[in-house]
Formats: structure tokens, C-alpha cells, sequence
């Protein structure tokens, strides 16, 4: 008997922890209390997973610590009338079941605070298996793994890898970038908070790859969980032998640390993550020279991502051939996404390379939220791009999204529906990329903010003739003169709604219309005599009494009053309240 | 050696050299700002781009390394529309003047910044050379002319403009008065320039001329020289002692002066173009406007600048009592207020429109009528009545104001049925003058009956024909616009001499947006004009009006100048690559990101409104003196120089050593001068060497006009020592 909670950051925000406590209340042996990392099913957190004897599991969704009791009652009783409403249904057990799980393997399953657990899953079998062959067959069933980088670039790894190998000098250092900026990616914060030996395991065969023997975790300060389990992991490694002097009996040596970096996005980029590491501003430094040759104090060092080396285990004891087995010409293994947004089942999607966006939007995600209609989906965060409806079933490679205009990146995907203003969309993420530019070059520092300012003129509807030219001008301009990857993909979000949505900037431009509804300059609430009740709903909702009318008789609104709020047209029950 | 070619020149550098450091090596200039030897290469400007062949990116040419058989363009199409747009980006962020608005909107652009501040340090000589550099008539031009930099000038914000144009009479008449400065003349070049009109255009095309080595002669139909000045501006105002004394220098510089011959009667252009390499023509405009108005031909109706001209020459028409001017400018107040001289009882300044919008200057209009002159504003002559052939009467038609036109005055217009009739002796008649058109037969007229030339080039019709001033484009303005134009077409003729072409347009230059600046910390202190003769006196006589400021007025006067301009405009290694290409920043106009600051200690002033970040200052800190003082503060757009804590430089643990000063682009840091008022000069800086303790060291030396000026510490020695400027300044003179 094992009842299992899921604890990520994603399930302890949704109420896990109250659950946890509300079990070990019931007369449920707290030895049979445990918890989990993030399964990656976000949006029916939290859950509980069962294990009967026989280890045949029952998923409970959506628990509060209400269904304590009921829950302790089927335990104990083994009815699961009581418990009958919380069980996961089919369609959504398919949210997992259409999942390849590679980097994943092991969240949401085992129990990140125990290393026991990781060994249990064939854990650490890949390290011993490294470390008896030589650092350059390594690296070489990494190459014919086909694996690329995961955070971004998608750059080969066993190149990077190699390069480190070849530089000269004793002294390297094999970095891991955990500093996942990318507003709606989680897959890093999630592999580290549920699965943390699987980094260092993978972080400890890169290590030996390259022949470095330090080894270094850049992570965010605003994953306070996934350091705290990191910490300890680490701690249980090193108590195991695995991390430190001469492991596993070999003459590979390697110690371990953590820095939490102060939460800057650019930090990401790893000339300014290594300016970071050491104490300085978090700036990029000019390539060349690569990390490779002069990275962290001057060494030689490797950056790769978290998800990266989620990966290594698996394919040393797999083999290269199996994980290349999965996916494109161009792209091969699996790639985590975090699906968010205006999508029904939001959360973490591994699939192989080589499926579509469809297959991850409408197959695992389920389709629209709302009754509204797929209008896009941004790819990659702030640095990607955004994809239209006619472009569904687009492949996942690299290749191939990248010439929508879009970006692999790391994997965020935030899907839109009809009632998002692409324009205010580009202006999202351009003001997160302004604000997160480091200050260094010019075409970041000052090309973004004018281009925000742009965006910022078109959504109120002070846009004029020339804007859209004279945006695309600047966007190509920064992409060819910016310093470092931060700023050479800020346009993107910019030019691919320029691309895709050309209208509705014209629209905004033009017509000072907001085809989508939402900026607020530029739309006007009405209500329409001939479908108002007068029943005052809407009145009574409107924060500054801009609606006025008597009972039964059709409201108005005075629009010079009016602050756009949106009240009374979520309020209003007859659809009376319309947009213009 | 690794060999390359860049654009085109095959060249090699020694391996692991930078194109950057290859192509200086070769005299290939590559633009940059942040970068300098002295410290660690950076690429934040993004300047240093070039092509090269078979590589998609482009490549910051300050880091990246030379490799064998590169090809490299660094003026190729993408490098410089990507240069383009990240000056534009920096500009549309930089919160600067590069210079002030007076001398922006003076025509001549005047360096009145620099002479007013001069005059406040009492560097009265400095600052009458620097006036020199563009009028060379200043004591008759600080006396007559209105003053377009006045109307620019920021302190107006505050309470009133500098009075720039009296403080310019006043450092011409101190230099009038004795050593009267005479500038130095280039090496004879044999080529020989024919100037026809001896006006305020003729003169200065003359002077500058002669300067640069020309022989250079100016032909004059009248008497004397000095055109409209002395023809066309009464003695009070202007007396022709002081014209005569400024001409005498400009002949005595070297210039040529020959009266008394006419165009078309005793030469030609091209006649005069035989003998000459060039010839320059700036007759002027020396014909009243007609106001076709019925009875303009009646005995006792006089053209304003014939009235004038009639005056000085000694022979004042018989203009009897009640006088009626007509006109709302500065002829008309010449005018009127010589009528008064002349005895007229009643004299009356017929203007259609109100005082408000009378083009003359404002002092004018207020002094002619503490002299008694009386307005009649809204009205308009329909006809000049007469009796045998001699004006009797004048028929004015009520005017009210109706809707703004075009130049956004409010335009009169009639009020129906509405006259009034003026018993009058005489009417003046200034509303205007025109080219002689018949004087100038050779040269292609435009539409409006004045010369064509080009505004930019001054070429005319005629190859070697330039022509300026009055008689030219848009017709008769004042004074100060054909010395202007007197002074780009000298520089023209040069290089036209030279076998060259010059595009004398003023290059692109920082202006800070009018609207952002705050002067509420700024002190008020009241506008200083020099006395006048009282009215009941003056009125009666040609006496000079004005006395003149006092050396103690001047200098109070001179430093309440704000200081618009930049100090380190002649040294702005910035404003030297935004110009050398076609920048708009207008494009990306938006937010600033820093406020207007100005923290300061002893010798170091930083502004960050100005600073471009390129870090050199913050790397020279660290890097060099390994002192830390400042540091980069923020994120993004708002990224910020910052002294450590934020702590004013003086609380910080800054030695002074200076090198941040010398190795910054721009004016965001600068190091003050020993003059007491801060003045922008286009100082010199020399190396010398001092021994302090007993040790030779080297430092910076800026001079202006022999004077030193400011000390910087320019080796590793004399940046150590903590040396106060003071102590080095004393060893230096």
C-alpha cells in the first residue's frame, strides 16, 4: 500500500501540501504517505496516486484536503464509491498515454528526496556504464544519438562536448543551465524538482566526457523547491560516492555546486550565465571566444540545459541508435513541451521528434479551452515566434519550425485562441525581452524599447502609415546587430505576427480597430437596447458607474465614463453587452 | 602572417590580430565607441561590424580574429545601413545639445555660447576672436540686428533671453578701442575674387576670402562701403564711425575696397569673371516695394529705404509735419523714429495688423514710442489722396483679425464700410525692397524676380558666378542671414578655387527636446540692457541710442547664461561617427532614458543624459585603475552609470586620475576648465610633461588661446598620485 502526492512546485501551488497534511490526519499509516515530483499533468493538480498491493494504481485528480477522509476510507475499505469523482477519467489518462517519456522518465514517479528511489529506477547504471568505456566513445554515442541542445539553439551536443574535450588545459568545467527564463517553460524547474539525480547522473557522464572535474548547476533563485531538492540530492550523492573522489572506484573525480542566479534572462545565454558564475553583472561576452576554449574563469567549459542531460542517462544505457531511432532526419529523441494557455489540458508534453503541433495541441492537449477557435501559438518564448492555425501540422524539428519564423527554444508552447490580439501579443513579449535586455549593446537596449514604443502607439491607436515597415526595418536590424541570442530573437514575436497577422496591425493602424477585442483603446462596450433585460446586473458589477437605467428598462452605458474594464460584458446573462 | 583582403587591398597581420586592430595597421577606418586598447574588448556598440565573405553573421571586427584568405567588407551595404540604424537608435537615446540654440538659430551660426561665456570670464579678446570666426562687422551687427539667437535662447524659459546681441557690440567695441584684432592670413594662393556690393554679404565673403589666401576685391556703386548699414540704418542706431572702423580693419586685413563703380555701367559679370577666378555677386536689394495702393506716385510719398538713404546722405526730404509710415518692420521703426529726428510733430505708423504681430523688434517698437510715434494698428492705406500732385491725405481701411493662415498669424481682414481718413505731410512707404532686377541681366532671375542660386552651393547660372544676400532666392532679410550666407560661400569659393565642390549644409547635430527641460531649480536673474539716452533728448538729435553695456553689466549680463551647449562638442568622437552618415533618429523618436542630471565634484562633471554606455569609464575603472568608483546600474533601457552606492562621486573612492574623462565618446563626463563660467571652446590638447617629486610625468594639456584650460593625467604614474589640478595647472604656467 502506497499513497503517493504529487509535490512539484505546480502541485504544491494547486493545494498539495494541505492534501498531504489532511491524509496523515486520517488513520492512514504515515509510513504509507509519500510524495512524488510533477507527473506534468498541471491542470488537474493535486493529485494522488494509489498503490494497492499488487502496485496497481488508482489516480485521484483534483483532490482537496476535503477528500481526505474519502480517500482514507478507500484506502482502508477499498471502495471507490467515496472516491468515485476523483478518479482520473480515460481522456484524460491520455493526456500521458500519447507521451514518449524519455527526460521525464521518472517525474511525477518516484521520489525526487530519495536517492534510493532513482536507484530503484536502474539509476546511476548509465555513470558506471561511462565511466568503463573512454570519455570519446562517450561523446560518441551522444553523436550518434543525434542529441541537441534543449534550451534553445538546439546546437549538437556531442560538438560542444567534443570541442570542451579537445581545448587544452587541466582545469574545465561542465555547466548546467538551469536558468529557465522562459515565461511558460517549466520542463527544467519540473525534471529538477521530481527527478534530480537524473541531472546529476547526466551532468556527471557529460563531466567525464569532457574531462572536466567540476561540475556546476546555474539555477534560477525562483526555484526555491527545485534547489532544495537539488541540494539534497547531491548531498545523498556524495554520501553514496557518486559525487566526489574517484567514483565509482575509477580515477573520474568530480565535485559538485549550486548557484542560484538572481533571475536575470539573459543569465541564459551562457557567456552571461558565466559572467554571472563569477560574481559579475549577468552581461554576455563577446563570441568568439566559445566557452569551449574560455569559459568559466577563463577555462574550458560545457553549457548545456537541464533537459540535455535528462537525456544522457537514458541513451548511455539505451544506446545512441535507440534515441535516434525516434524523430526526424534533423531531429532526433523526444522534446519536452509546456503547453499552456488557451488549450484544455495545459501542462508538460513529451513527445518524439517529428510529430506535429496538432498532435501535441488537439491530440494531448485537447483542444480549445473555450468554445473560440485555434488562432496561433507562440513557440519559444520571448526569443520565438508565433504560428498560425494553417500552420498546424507543421513538424516538430528544428528545421522545419524554424522556417515558420518560430523557434524550437526550449519548449514553451502558449496556445491562442480568436480572442487574443496578436498585436498585444508581440507587445507581451517584447516588453518582457526590454525589460530583461542586459543594458550592453545598443540594438537591444534601445532597438526593443522603440520597437515596444511602436507596439505600444499601434494598441492604443496612435499607429501611422509606415509603422509596420519601419518596425520590420528595426526588427531585422536588431536581429543582425545585437551582442547575444537575447536580442538577436527579440523581433521574432514581432515579425511573425507581421507575418502571419499583417492585418491586423493594419487594422489597429488604419481602421484604430482591434479585429481580437482586446486592446482596450481601442474598443468601445455597448449594450444593445433590444437584448437588455434592465435587470441591472451590469450596473450594479460596473466599477465606476458608468451604466445607468432603471429596472426592466435597457441600460446604457456612458463611454466617456467607462474604464473598459470588461464588467458588465462577462456579467451581462442576455449577451446585451457587446464590444465594438 | 595571416594573409586577407579587406575591401579589396590585400593585406596580411600577424595571427591572432583582430580585423579590427589588421585594418588600422592598414589606414582602413572602422567606426567604433567602446572600444580602446587600454582596456578589454567589449562589442557593446555594434559599430566595428563588417562582411565578410561566406559568413552569415555579421562580425564585430573588435574581437573577431584575422583567418587566412578572408575577404572582408567593411562598407558594404548591410554594414552601413546596420551602423545607420544603431546611431539612429543611439542618438533617438542620447539627451543632448551638441550645440545651443542661439547659435543654431543664429544664420551665421555664431558661437554665441562661447563668446557670451567668454565675456563672462572677462576673455574678452578670446571672445571677439570667436565672434570674428563669423561676423566680421560685429560692432555694427551687435548694434543693428535682431537677434534671431535671442529668440532661441532657453533662459527666456527662466525669465528673459541673454541680451547676446548688445554683449557682441560690447567685445567688438572694447576691441575697437584698442589693438583692434586683425586675423591671421593663409599663404597667397594667386587666385584672384571680384565681389560686387560692399554690404554686410560682400564684406564677409571678402574678409573669409582673404583669410584663406584669396586676393580679394569688392566693388560698390555708392561712396562707401557697407550697403544696406550704412545706407539703410539711421546714425542713432548704428553710427557710421563704428561701420567705418570695422570696414577699415577688413581692408586693412588685405581685402581690396574700389567705390563709386556700377554694375552694367562700369563692368559686367562676365567682364569682371575674365579677370577673375571667381566672382561673387551682392548688390543687394535697393528698391522700395510698391504697395500698389492708388496715389503711390504723389510728390511727399517716399519708399522707406529711399527716405533713409536720403537722410544720411545729407539731403532729408522736406517731409513737414504730420508724417504717416507705413509698414510693421524694422524700415518702418528706422523710419518713423527719423521722421521724429527730423521735427515731424505728428508722426504715425500705420500697421494692418496689431502690435502683437509686428515683425520689428520689440525694443524698437517701444523706444519709437517713448519718442512720441503714434500706432495706428489694424488699419491699411487704400489711397493716398493728394492736391496738385502732392499727397494731402491718407484713406485707411479698418482691419479686425480673422482666422490664423498659414504661418499661424491671424490674418486681417477688412471690417466692412469702415474707414478713416488721416490729413498727412508726407508718407513713407516701408513695406519692403527688391532687387534692381535690370543690374544683373546675366544671371537667371526666379520666380519671385531674385537671382537663382543655389542655397546650399551659392552657384548661379554662370560657372566661377556665385551670388548672396538680398538679391537672392527668397529676396531682401536681414543682415545677419546674408553674413551667414557670406561666410558658406566663401568656404565654397575655396573649394571651388581648389577645383572641388562644397555642400556647405550643417551636418546632423543632438538636439534635446525642448519640451523635457526643466528649469524650475534655476535662479532667477533679471535681463541686464545698456542704458539709453532719455527720449525727450535723443529724439531731437542722431546721437547713438544706446549706450552700451559697462564691463560689469556685460559681465553679469554673460553669466546668466544656462550653458545649453555641449563642452565637448569639438571632442565628441560620438557626434563624429553620427555624422558620418545619413542619421535620422527622428525615426525612433521616444522615451529618454536617463533624466538631466548633473552630479559633479572638483574636476569631474557627469551627466548620464548623455552617456551612450559603452562602459569605457566603468572597464577603464576596473580594468586600468582597478578603483571601482563607478559602476553599471539597472536593467535594459534604463541601465544606468552609476557612481558605487549610488553615492555622489565624491563620497566614492574616485582618485581623480581623469581617465574616464579623456577615454569618453561623449559629454557625459567631462572635466571642468579653469574658467570660472564653463565654456564649450575648440581647445587644443598638446602632451607635456611636468616633474612632480622628482618624477617625470606625462599629462594632457588643453589650451585655448594660450590659456590653459584643463590637465588630464595621461600616464600610469601621473594617475597614481592623487594629484589635485590645481597643483598641476600651477606647475604648467
Amino acid at each position: 500500500m502506497k499513497i503517493v502526492i504529487g509535490q512539484g512546485s505546480c502541485g504544491i501551488a494547486a493545494g498539495a501540501e494541505k492534501v498531504r497534511k489532511a491524509l496523515l490526519n486520517t488513520n492512514l499509516n504515515a509510513g504509507d504517505i509519500s510524495i512524488t515530483g510533477c507527473i506534468g499533468m498541471c491542470y488537474l493538480e493535486p493529485i494522488v496516486d494509489i498503490y494497492d498491493d499488487e502496485n496497481n494504481l488508482t489516480r485521484l485528480v483534483k483532490v482537496s484536503e476535503n477528500d481526505a477522509e474519502a480517500i482514507a476510507n478507500f484506502v482502508s475499505s477499498g471502495d471507490r464509491s467515496s472516491v468515485e469523482r476523483l478518479i482520473v477519467t480515460d481522456e484524460d489518462n491520455e493526456f500521458l498515454s500519447k507521451q514518449t517519456r524519455i527526460a521525464l522518465r521518472n517525474c511525477g514517479i518516484i521520489n525526487p528526496d530519495e536517492i534510493g528511489a532513482y536507484i530503484n529506477a536502474d539509476g546511476y547504471t548509465a555513470l558506471k556504464k561511462a565511466l568503463g568505456m573512454s570519455p570519446e566513445n562517450v561523446i560518441e554515442i551522444i553523436k550518434t544519438s543525434g542529441l541537441a541542445g534543449r534550451g534553445g539553439a538546439g546546437f549538437p551536443t556531442w560538438f560542444k562536448w567534443n570541442a570542451a574535450r579537445q581545448s587544452e588545459g587541466e582545469e574545465k568545467y561542465l555547466i548546467c543551465n538551469a536558468d529557465e527564463g522562459d515565461p511558460g517553460a517549466f520542463m527544467d524547474r519540473a525534471v529538477i524538482e521530481s527527478d534530480p539525480h537524473n541531472l546529476i547522473e547526466g551532468m556527471l557522464i557529460g563531466a567525464y566526457a569532457i574531462g572536466a572535474k567540476h561540475a556546476v548547476v546555474y539555477v534560477r533563485a525562483e526555484y526555491p523547491l527545485a534547489i532544495k531538492r537539488l541540494k539534497k540530492a547531491i548531498a545523498q550523492a556524495t554520501e553514496a560516492g557518486i559525487i566526489g573522489s574517484n567514483i565509482f572506484g575509477t580515477d573520474f573525480s568530480c565535485d559538485f555546486m549550486i548557484k542560484a542566479g538572481a533571475g536575470a534572462f539573459v543569465c541564459g545565454e551562457e557567456t552571461a550565465l558565466i559572467e554571472s558564475l563569477e560574481g559579475h553583472r549577468g552581461m554576455p561576452r563577446l563570441k568568439p571566444p566559445f566557452p569551449a576554449q574560455s569559459g568559466f574563469w577563463r577555462k574550458p567549459s560545457n553549457i548545456n540545459n537541464v533537459e540535455t542531460f535528462a537525456n544522457v542517462a537514458w541513451i548511455i544505457n539505451n544506446g545512441g541508435e535507440a534515441f535516434a531511432a525516434m524523430g526526424t532526419e534533423g531531429s532526433k529523441g523526444t522534446k519536452v513541451f509546456a503547453v499552456t494557455g488557451k488549450v484544455r489540458r495545459s501542462g508538460l508534453v513529451e513527445i518524439p521528434m517529428g510529430k506535429t503541433l496538432r498532435d501535441v495541441i488537439f491530440d494531448i492537449g485537447g483542444g480549445m479551452k473555450t468554445d473560440k477557435p485555434f488562432k496561433a501559438v507562440q513557440m519559444g518564448g520571448p526569443s520565438g515566434g508565433c504560428i498560425p492555425a494553417d500552420l498546424i501540422d507543421t513538424v516538430i524539428d528544428y528545421k522545419a519550425l524554424g522556417a515558420t519564423g518560430a523557434i524550437m527554444g526550449s519548449g514553451g508552447m502558449v496556445v491562442m485562441d480568436e480572442s487574443t490580439c496578436m498585436v498585444g501579443m508581440a507587445k507581451f513579449f517584447l516588453d518582457f525581452t526590454a525589460k530583461e535586455s542586459c543594458g550592453k549593446c545598443i540594438h537591444c537596449r534601445i532597438g526593443t524599447k522603440r520597437m515596444l514604443e511602436m507596439l505600444e502607439r499601434i494598441t492604443k491607436g496612435e499607429g501611422k502609415e509606415g509603422d509596420i515597415e519601419l518596425l520590420e526595418e528595426l526588427c531585422y536590424s536588431v536581429k543582425d546587430g545585437a551582442l547575444c541570442g537575447l536580442g538577436q530573437t527579440a523581433p521574432n514575436p514581432v515579425l511573425t505576427t507581421i507575418k502571419y497577422f499583417r492585418d491586423e496591425y493594419e487594422a489597429h493602424i488604419n481602421d484604430k480597430k482591434c479585429p481580437a477585442g482586446e486592446c482596450s483603446d481601442l474598443i468601445e462596450y455597448k449594450i444593445i437596447a433590444d437584448k437588455c433585460r434592465g435587470c441591472t446586473l451590469c450596473a450594479r458589477n460596473c466599477p465606476v458607474n458608468a451604466i445607468s437605467g432603471s429596472v426592466k428598462n435597457p441600460h446604457a452605458i456612458d463611454t466617456s465614463k467607462c474604464i473598459k474594464c470588461g464588467k458588465c460584458y462577462s456579467v451581462c446573462k442576455f449577451g446585451a453587452v457587446v464590444k465594438e | 602572417m595571416i594573409h586577407l583582403t579587406i575591401n579589396g587591398k590585400q593585406i596580411t597581420a600577424p595571427e591572432g590580430a583582430t580585423i579590427l586592430e589588421a585594418a588600422k595597421q592598414n589606414d582602413i577606418y572602422i567606426p567604433t565607441l567602446c572600444y580602446d586598447e587600454a582596456v578589454e574588448v567589449y562589442g557593446a556598440c555594434g559599430l566595428c561590424v563588417v562582411e565578410a565573405e561566406g559568413i552569415p553573421k555579421l562580425l564585430r571586427s573588435c574581437s573577431a580574429k584575422v583567418s587566412e584568405g578572408m575577404v572582408i567588407n567593411t562598407e558594404s551595404e548591410r554594414v552601413v545601413r546596420s551602423r545607420k540604424v544603431a546611431m539612429e537608435l543611439l542618438m533617438s537615446a542620447h539627451d543632448g545639445d551638441c550645440v545651443a540654440p542661439c547659435q543654431l538659430n543664429c544664420p551665421a551660426h555664431t558661437d554665441c555660447q562661447g563668446y557670451v561665456g567668454l565675456i563672462a570670464n572677462g576673455e574678452y579678446e578670446s571672445a571677439l576672436k570667436l565672434i570674428k570666426n563669423k561676423i566680421p562687422l560685429p560692432a555694427s551687427i551687435g548694434r543693428v540686428c535682431p537677434h534671431p539667437c535671442e529668440k532661441a535662447c532657453r533662459r527666456k524659459n527662466v525669465e528673459e533671453p541673454i541680451n547676446i546681441a548688445q554683449l557682441k557690440a560690447f567685445a567688438a567695441d572694447m576691441d575697437l578701442k584698442a589693438n583692434s584684432y586683425l586675423p591671421d592670413i593663409m599663404v597667397r594662393t594667386g587666385k584672384k575674387v571680384a565681389i560686387i556690393g560692399g554690404g554686410p554679404a560682400g564684406l564677409t565673403a571678402a574678409y573669409y576670402l582673404n583669410i584663406m589666401g584669396h586676393s580679394v576685391t569688392v566693388y560698390d556703386m555708392m561712396d562707401k562701403m557697407g550697403g544696406m548699414l550704412r545706407y539703410g540704418i539711421p546714425q542713432y542706431r548704428l553710427p557710421k564711425e563704428v561701420l567705418d572702423q570695422e570696414i577699415a580693419l577688413i581692408e586693412k586685413s588685405g581685402v581690396k575696397l574700389v567705390n563709386n563703380v556700377k554694375l552694367g555701367k562700369d563692368f559686367t559679370i562676365n567682364s569682371l569673371k575674365e579677370n577673375n577666378d571667381a566672382v561673387i555677386v551682392a548688390v543687394g536689394a535697393w528698391q522700395s516695394s510698391s504697395m500698389r495702393t492708388p496715389g503711390e506716385e504723389l510728390a511727399g510719398v517716399y519708399g522707406g529705404i529711399d527716405f533713409l538713404r536720403a537722410v544720411i546722405n545729407g539731403n532729408a526730404p522736406a517731409i513737414g509735419d504730420k508724417v504717416v509710415i507705413c509698414g510693421g518692420g524694422n524700415t518702418a521703426m528706422d523710419a518713423c523714429r527719423t521722421a521724429v529726428r527730423l521735427g515731424a510733430k505728428e508722426v504715425y505708423v500705420v500697421y494692418r495688423r496689431t502690435r502683437n504681430e509686428m515683425p520689428a523688434d520689440k525694443l524698437e517698437i517701444d523706444e519709437a514710442e517713448e519718442e512720441g510715434v503714434i500706432y495706428k494698428f489694424l488699419t491699411n492705406p487704400i489711397s493716398f489722396n493728394g492736391e496738385n500732385g502732392k499727397v494731402t491725405s491718407i484713406t485707411l481701411q479698418v482691419m479686425e483679425l480673422g482666422e490664423p493662415d498659414a504661418s499661424g498669424r491671424r490674418s486681417p481682414v477688412p471690417v466692412e464700410g469702415k474707414t478713416e481718413e488721416i490729413a498727412v505731410d508726407s508718407v513713407i512707404l516701408a513695406i519692403g525692397q527688391k532687387l534692381v532686377q535690370g543690374d544683373v541681366s546675366e544671371l537667371t532671375l526666379n520666380n519671385r524676380g531674385n537671382i537663382e542660386a543655389d542655397p546650399d552651393f551659392f552657384t548661379t547660372n554662370i560657372d566661377g558666378v556665385f551670388a548672396i544676400g538680398d538679391a537672392t532666392n527668397r529676396g531682401a532679410s536681414i543682415a545677419i542671414e546674408a553674413i551667414g550666407e557670406a561666410d558658406r560661400c566663401a568656404k565654397a569659393v575655396d573649394a571651388y578655387l581648389n577645383g572641388q565642390s562644397l555642400d556647405t549644409r550643417v551636418p546632423y547635430i543632438s538636439k534635446r527636446d525642448e519640451k523635457a527641460i526643466d528649469y524650475s531649480d534655476r535662479e532667477l536673474k533679471i535681463r541686464l540692457t545698456p542704458k539709453v539716452l532719455p527720449p525727450e533728448v535723443r529724439n531731437k538729435n542722431f546721437d547713438e541710442v544706446s549706450l552700451g553695456f559697462t564691463e560689469e553689466e556685460a559681465k553679469a549680463e554673460a553669466s546668466r547664461c544656462l550653458e545649453c551647449g555641449c563642452r565637448e562638442y569639438y571632442k565628441c568622437k560620438l557626434l563624429g561617427v553620427a555624422q558620418l552618415y545619413d542619421i535620422d533618429p527622428e525615426r525612433f523618436r521616444g522615451e529618454m532614458p536617463q533624466k538631466y542630471t548633473r552630479d559633479e565634484n572638483a574636476f569631474i562633471e557627469r551627466n548620464t543624459a548623455k552617456c551612450i554606455l559603452c562602459g569605457l569609464c566603468v572597464r577603464s575603472c576596473r580594468e586600468v585603475m582597478d578603483v571601482h568608483s563607478i559602476g553599471l546600474m539597472g536593467r535594459g533601457f534604463k541601465t544606468d552609470v552609476s557612481p558605487a552606492f549610488s553615492l555622489p562621486l565624491d563620497q566614492t573612492n574616485c582618485t581623480n586620475c581623469g581617465l574616464c574623462v579623456s577615454l569618453c565618446p561623449t559629454g557625459a563626463l567631462t572635466e571642468k576648465s579653469t574658467l570660472q563660467k564653463q565654456v564649450p571652446l575648440n581647445e587644443e590638447y598638446t602632451e607635456e610633461f611636468v616633474e612632480i617629486d622628482g618624477k617625470r610625468v606625462s599629462v594632457l594639456v588643453s589650451r585655448y588661446n594660450g590659456k590653459v584650460l584643463r590637465v588630464i593625467p595621461n600616464d600610469e604614474l601621473s594617475r597614481s598620485m592623487q594629484l589635485s589640478r590645481e597643483e598641476l595647472i600651477e606647475k604648467l604656467t
